[in-house]
């Protein structure tokens, strides 16, 4: 399992140095992780290849974009140091009606990251906005522009709500959804969670005679098709998303808001199959009363923990065997379905040359309580005395796909008073639980590092820590904010201090060798001064 | 053998000024402005050829040699020691000699038949001259040449095709020193309608061609052509043969008096009224002919008894200093590595790459000798040999390599090791007197010659003229060349370069500040962008209904005519028979010759575009062929010459720009910027075809009658899609007009002009070419690919001349158009303008299968040339087309190059195919991909994965 596990990631690592095939490792990897895949032998996937590249000459004819700027890449240079980093694009790259969107500013935006020496970018691929069109041209479009830009990509494929800006659902499901609402995620208001399919509908044939899981299957191979010629030399790395925002949880945040949220969210347990899940599960362990509604104390999407019974401290709900029972089975959807759709994932993705991944949460709200309600809300049983994140791990481990976890830029010091977060040893539990479990870490920030913070020395020191090396790190996000002037001098002088480790070594005669960028190498908090 | 090359010079007469130096009977009076007086180069030219015969004795400046060398071997060591390896090299000096050819055209009858005239053509250097001419005549419009009229053929002349004829010089018995002594007179009348000779100058010996940048010398009796005289400095020589070298056309402006009322035309009202204008003329053109003069050098190796070091001894009877450019090399892979010290007397560390010593002169001063240490446990020395700043010495191309780990075999090593060295039959015999050392204190001299074979070993001379011009460029070798590519601009790797690529970071930096803020403020006016529609500025909306032209991807192109195919007149026909045969061997999309009535039979000067009878065959064979193509599966091109087209009649002033046919245009359709056909429209959007009036497509009626003929030629002959002709000759912006008026299948525009040069050596990065061509399809938006000039360009160099590391460009990606925009690059090697029977610029002979194995297997579109799919290679060609498709490589299939080095190219395409052009050696590395041959060849392999 190891010894698969790391060649597997080798091949991402040195795209160039595996190309194509390192299919036999990958085959070994899915053999000794437990599920039976015979048919990933070789010729079998030879035989996918060739498939997928016929057909694929249908979708990609069209598909190509002119391109203005013609650059050739600049040289790759195979980093043994912090591993790779990527940046985002703004999530509505590609915007509903099929169109990319401030595609010049994208163009000069990936041949100023390339020039910069980032390593690729990440791709955000809306299941609706691909899907309804059936044309993948405009996504091609950026991942040629990416390519030409000499950039590699992480694909991360979204298939559920997002908070902002939306991501809809193709329009087939959201007819279905209209004909039957229960399918979305329904909070105890009645409220349907927009753009959110519910877990509990994941293998019922709700979709005009599909289920979601195959509805996701033919969004993947669509995918795999469109973009065969991509994989391995500009594909780096696919990330599913196994949830909202593109992360494994329940919609737990209110349906409207801000981003900042700091409520302790609520239950998503309320359309019909949920609840009949839930009555199903309550009558098989005995306590048939239990499967009637979810927990009635439970508080309000922005309330305190303490609002209601269910999250106290001392002497709430969740600690009694109906909070046991009713958490292990809100937990457990959520792990099946991260379970299912990694399956799903790996059948149709795991004979390719790239590294699968998916996105954790960082809950830290209301980490430092016993009860840790937000992450309860959004379906990991992580209490005082419970490590919820081991199960999550063994399951990324499962499917040999890395983890990860956004939050890297922030400190257990800088969050607000009152909500008792607690990030950094939030953190340190998930990666401890990943490293238990041989799952490889990415991370992410939660949001652009601003002026003032100490956000890019975390990342960094999260980065590049020992015990916790991260394979790759994405930044988040490209968009106006990210290249103005308050912000894009900071984010040169990350990515230069990232490469630092390796200038070390180098016989640099002087400090004055080296290039100065308008911002002198200050760190930390120092910079605030400076810019001020 | 004497390897004569020789190098003309324009210069001026010796009298002051230019035009006096003509034998002119009556002064020129008329269009002064055609006239330009040839700039001469001269003075520059007679300082250089001083200088190298000067150096022979030319006072030496030896630097000061290092004191405190104490390992410097002395004469005792080596007297004492055991002879490990030796070897005497033959090498071939340049020397340059000056020779004039001389142009003279005077009357030859008597004082009442004026019309008689005579041209005399010579030259004074030995050799085996010919000369390769024809005629072109008043009422041809074509840029073509034809045979002259059988009475003005002198005897001896061979016919060559149906343009041209050679005729050999005749050696003169020579009376006195200057005289000629090659010779040819040419006899004509100047009332045949000959509006101009032309000819070029080939040596036969040495196969040595020149002309002036394509094009030729021309002796023009009409005003009527342009004359191109801008022959001024720059002039780029080459140091391989085969390739042209420059020289001017000559314009004869004469008179316009001296043979107008002879002229029997005018006496016939319909005729051509043209300006026909004889005048005597006496030209001589000096130039300068290289010749080579043996010389030897002599290698020992010996092991040194009072050290652990090896001995070196260099022993040459070369004249003047003679520097040694060396390393030594650790293994067998010759990378360059600086020996250590201490270093011989006089040793400049060149570059931090290699040594420069300094030969010291021998007693007698007839050459000079060196004695150098090298380590135990190198394995060989390489070096090269500087006589002085211009003037290098190599071995044939690639360095002398001198073993000496493995001192037991020794001349059968170097003879393995030298890959690229041909062995020349019947080039001179070793000379031993002459290598032998005149300084008897080399006691095993004798030894050492008797045991090494005598080796042909050619060395180039470069860039011996054009001293001013060539002080940075200076013959690099391999190795430094390839120390500026390793100069990658990469920001986070400063490791050695530091003062260089500072700068280039600064420029990065700049760079990236600039489109940072581009980015910044188009992302800041679209900020709500997600929920209000979009402006269209900010849209990149990929193009859903535009034909991408570039047909499925997986294309194999046939050129399916070559120079010749109108010859039979039923082309079409013939061609027919092949279908079947051209779609077995995997073949996707043909591309036939122009389909219209031409002015020339190959079509290439249309006149009718509604008239599709041609030489070819008839509209009606034409449609069947078409047929033919369709029934088995393979895509139809047809030839649009857009550019220019031929006139029915003239105008009022006798300028043929009034066309007829269907689409009867007035000279509101040609460009204004031709002087010769007065067309009223605009300016050309591009260069100009000077043979032919220029088509205005700015002209709405003309490009709406263009879409109407090309839409008509799609439905009535059934083609898929274009090859556009000459597109050099307008905006790329009408072709999109064009393409997606008529959505073809597949198209390829001809944008061809020429690579970039540095002192006739090809320049490594041709990116300022490609740019060129991928601007052009930019213009089209991508609606047609192009013919991907610049890989048939550096295939060329990386070929010919052994330097395959030419196929990486700086960032370790194809150098080609392919290596940016692969799905739009048509690949290709040959067509029917760079070889066929017309040869402008064919590809390095013998070498068409490395061609082959390179673009069948990376990326782009390739086209496979008609001559070559029906010749002795079809069976390797079609072998690698199966792979191609077997592996179902396409025309965007990455490229990854695994080696670009100086004997050989390898990369891996999509990771299913591996490939090596190049007689050096590659294997693909055998780790979790196993490869197996799929083709192979002479200096070439293709793997695919087992």
């Amino acid at each position: 399992m190891e010894v698969g596990l790391m060649a597997k990631q080798a091949a991402v690592t040195k795209p160039h140095a595996f190309p194509a095939r390192s299919l036999g490792f990958g085959s070994s990897v899915r053999g000794g992780s437990g599920t039976s895949r015979i048919g990933y032998e070789a010729p079998a996937s030879v035989a996918w290849r060739k498939r997928s590249i016929r057909v694929a000459r249908d979708g990609t004819i069209r598909s190509e974009v002119v391109v203005e700027e013609k650059a050739s890449p600049p040289p790759r240079k195979d980093k043994a140091g912090p591993g790779r980093l990527y940046v985002g694009l703004p999530l509505d790259v590609v915007a509903d009606g099929n169109v990319v969107n401030h595609g010049k500013a994208i163009a000069a935006g990936l041949r100023a990251l390339a020039l910069l020496g980032v390593d690729g970018v990440e791709l955000p691929i809306s299941w609706g906005v691909a899907m309804d069109s059936g044309d993948w041209s405009s996504y091609l479009a950026v991942a040629s522009m990416a390519r030409d830009a000499g950039l590699h990509l992480r694909i991360s494929l979204h298939l559920h709500c997002h908070r902002r800006p939306r991501l809809p659902l193709p329009k087939s499901v959201d007819c279905a959804a209209a004909a039957d609402p229960d399918i979305l995620f329904t909070d105890r208001a009645g409220r349907r969670r927009a753009d959110c399919l519910s877990f509990a509908v994941d293998d019922l044939p709700v979709l005009d005679g599909r289920t979601p899981m195959e509805a996701y299957e033919e969004f993947f191979r669509s995918f795999r098709l469109a973009f065969a010629d991509f994989f391995g030399s500009v594909i780096t790395d696919i990330t599913i998303g196994l949830g909202p925002n593109g992360e494994l949880r329940y919609p737990s945040f209110p349906p409207t808001g801000s981003n900042r949220f700091t409520g302790v969210g609520e239950f998503q347990c309320y359309d019909k199959y949920m609840l009949a899940d839930l009555k199903r599960h309550a009558e098989e362990t005995g306590n048939p009363l239990w499967g009637l509604s979810g927990p009635h104390d439970a508080p309000g999407y922005n309330q305190l923990p303490d609002s209601g019974n269910f999250f106290k401290d001392h002497g709430g709900s969740w600690e009694t065997p109906y909070g046991q029972f009713f958490l292990s089975w809100y937990s457990g959807k959520l792990l099946s379905h991260g379970d299912g759709l990694l399956s799903v994932a790996s059948e149709v993705f795991g004979d390719l040359p790239v590294a699968l991944s998916a996105k954790v949460p960082l809950l830290h709200c209301w980490h430092d309580t016993r009860s840790r309600p937000s992450q309860l809300t959004a379906g990991f049983y992580n209490t005082d005395g419970r490590d919820g994140y081991e199960a999550v791990a063994k399951i990324f481990a499962k499917h040999s796909c890395s983890m990860i976890i956004p939050g890297m830029d922030l400190t257990d010091g800088e969050q607000p008073q009152g909500v008792r977060s607690g990030p950094q040893s939030l953190l340190s539990q998930i990666m401890g639980a990943c490293k238990r479990h041989g799952v490889k870490l990415a991370g992410e920030n939660s949001s652009l590092v601003r002026v003032g913070t100490a956000g890019f020395t975390n990342i960094k020191e999260n980065a590049l820590a020992e015990n916790s090396r991260l394979d790759s790190f994405t930044y988040q996000r490209m968009g106006a904010e990210f290249f103005s002037p308050d912000h894009w001098p900071l984010f040169t002088e990350f990515i230069r201090s990232m490469a630092q480790p390796e200038m070390e070594q180098d016989d640099i005669p002087s400090n004055a060798e080296r290039l100065s960028l308008s911002i002198n190498s200050v760190p930390g908090n120092d910079r605030e001064l400076q810019s001020a | 053998m004497l390897l004569v090359r020789w190098k003309p010079v324009l210069h001026c007469p010796p009298q002051g000024h230019p035009r006096r130096g003509f034998a002119w009977p009556r002064g020129p009076r008329r269009s002064l402005l055609l006239w330009r007086p040839i700039r001469s180069p001269a003075p520059a030219f007679l300082s250089i050829s001083s200088s190298k015969f000067s150096q022979a004795g030319r006072a030496r400046v030896r630097p000061i040699v290092r004191a405190g060398l104490a390992q410097t071997p002395s004469l005792a060591d080596v007297e004492n020691a055991e002879i490990l390896f030796s070897e005497t090299l033959s090498l071939k000096r340049s020397q340059t000699v000056e020779g004039k050819i001389a142009v003279r055209l005077d009357p030859a009858g008597a004082e009442e038949e004026v019309s008689k005239w005579r041209l005399t053509i010579g030259c004074n250097l030995e050799g085996k001259w010919t000369l390769h001419w024809g005629v072109s005549y008043c009422d041809d419009l074509g840029s073509e040449w034809d045979q002259p009229p059988p009475e003005m053929r002198p005897p001896e002349s061979v016919l060559i095709k149906d343009y041209a004829i050679e005729t050999p010089l005749k050696r003169l018995s020579s009376q006195s020193e200057r005289q000629i002594l090659h010779e040819l007179q040419i006899e004509f009348d100047s009332n045949t309608p000959i509006a101009a000779i032309h000819f070029v100058l080939k040596e036969e010996e040495t196969g040595a061609w020149f002309q002036h940048k394509g094009r030729d010398f021309r002796i023009s009796f009409t005003d009527y052509f342009e004359v191109d005289n801008s022959v001024g400095g720059n002039q780029g020589f080459s140091i391989w043969p085969g390739t042209f070298d420059e020289i001017s056309s000559l314009l004869l402006k004469a008179e316009e008096s001296t043979s107008k009322k002879d002229d029997p035309d005018d006496e016939d009202g319909n005729v051509v009224k043209q300006n026909r204008c004889i005048a005597p003329i006496y030209k001589e053109f000096p130039i300068l002919k290289e010749e080579f003069v043996p010389n030897h050098m002599t290698v020992s190796v010996r092991s040194s008894d009072k050290t652990d070091k090896n001995i070196v001894q260099f022993d040459t009877d070369l004249p003047g200093d003679v520097v040694i450019h060396w390393g030594v090399c650790m293994d067998d892979g010759r990378k360059w590595v600086i020996p250590s010290t201490p270093h011989p007397p006089a040793t400049k560390i060149f570059r931090q790459k290699a040594l420069q010593t300094l030969l010291q002169p021998k007693a007698d001063g007839l050459g000079s000798w060196g004695l150098f240490l090298v380590d135990e446990g190198t394995s060989g020395v390489v070096f090269v040999l500087k006589l002085n700043e211009y003037t290098w010495l190599n071995n044939n191309g690639t360095d002398f390599f001198i073993p000496i780990g493995s001192v037991s075999s020794t001349t059968a090593e170097i003879g393995s090791d030298d890959i690229v060295h041909e062995q020349q039959a019947g080039t001179e015999t070793h000379d031993v007197r002459n290598s032998l050392s005149p300084n008897n204190s080399y006691p095993l001299q004798n030894k050492s010659l008797e045991a090494s074979d005598p080796k042909n070993i050619n060395i180039l001379p470069m860039k011996p003229q054009g001293a001013q011009e060539a002080k940075e460029a200076v013959a690099y070798t391999d190795e430094i060349i390839k120390e500026i590519r390793h100069l990658v601009t990469d920001i986070s790797s400063e490791k050695g370069k530091r003062a260089k690529s500072k700068e280039a970071q600064e420029n990065i930096l700049q760079e990236i500040e600039k489109l940072a803020a581009e980015a910044y403020s188009i992302f800041r006016i679209s900020i709500p962008c997600f929920v209000e529609s979009v402006s269209d500025t900010e849209l990149m909306k990929p193009a859903v209904k535009l034909s991408s032209g570039t047909g499925s991807g997986y294309e194999i192109l046939c050129q399916g005519f070559n120079w010749e195919s109108h010859k039979s007149g039923r082309w079409y026909s013939e061609l027919r028979d092949n279908t079947k045969e051209l779609s077995s061997l995997g073949f996707t999309v043909v591309w036939l010759p122009p389909p219209t009535e031409s002015v020339s039979p190959e079509g290439y000067m249309p006149k009718d575009l509604y008239n599709l009878n041609s030489r070819y065959g008839s509209l009606e064979e034409l449609k069947d062929l078409v047929n033919s193509f369709h029934e088995v599966g393979i895509k139809v091109l047809g030839d649009a010459v857009l550019n220019h087209r031929c006139a029915h009649y003239q105008n009022k002033n006798g300028i043929w720009n009034v066309f007829g046919g269907r689409l009867n245009w007035d000279d509101r359709a040609i460009v204004a910027d031709d002087p010769h056909f007065q067309g009223r429209g605009n300016k050309s959007s591009g260069d100009n075809f000077h043979a032919a009036p220029n088509i205005d497509h700015s002209q709405d009626f003309v490009r709406r009658d263009l879409k109407e003929w090309l839409r008509w030629l799609r439905k009535e002959v059934g083609y898929d899609g274009w090859r556009l002709d000459f597109v050099r000759g307008f905006w790329g912006g009408y072709v999109k007009d064009y393409m997606e008026a008529t959505e073809p299948y597949f198209a390829v525009g001809e944008y061809w002009d020429s690579l970039s040069y540095t002192y006739g050596d090809m320049d490594h990065n041709q990116d300022a070419h490609r740019q060129r061509i991928v601007d052009w399809i930019n213009a089209t938006n991508g609606t047609a690919g192009a013919f991907d000039v610049t890989t048939k360009g550096i295939l060329h160099s990386a070929l010919e001349k052994c330097e395959y590391w030419r196929l990486s460009d700086q960032n370790g990606k194809p150098p080609g158009v392919v290596g940016w925009w692969a799905s739009r690059a048509v690949t290709f090697i040959e067509n029917h303008d760079t070889g066929s029977t017309q040869g402008h610029w064919r590809f390095p002979s013998g070498k068409e299968m490395q061609g082959y194995a390179y673009i069948l297997t990376h990326p782009g579109t390739p086209a496979v040339f008609y001559d070559h799919i029906f010749s002795h290679y079809q069976q390797e060609i079609s072998r690698l087309i199966s792979v191609r498709n077997e592996n179902k490589i396409h025309c965007r299939s990455t490229v990854k190059i695994t080696k670009a080095e100086r004997d050989v190219y390898a990369a891996e395409i999509d990771g299913k195919l591996a490939v090596k052009i190049g007689p050096g050696y590659y294997e693909p590395p055998n780790g979790p991909t196993k490869w197996v041959v799929a083709a192979e060849g002479r200096d070439y392999k293709v793997w695919e994965t087992s």
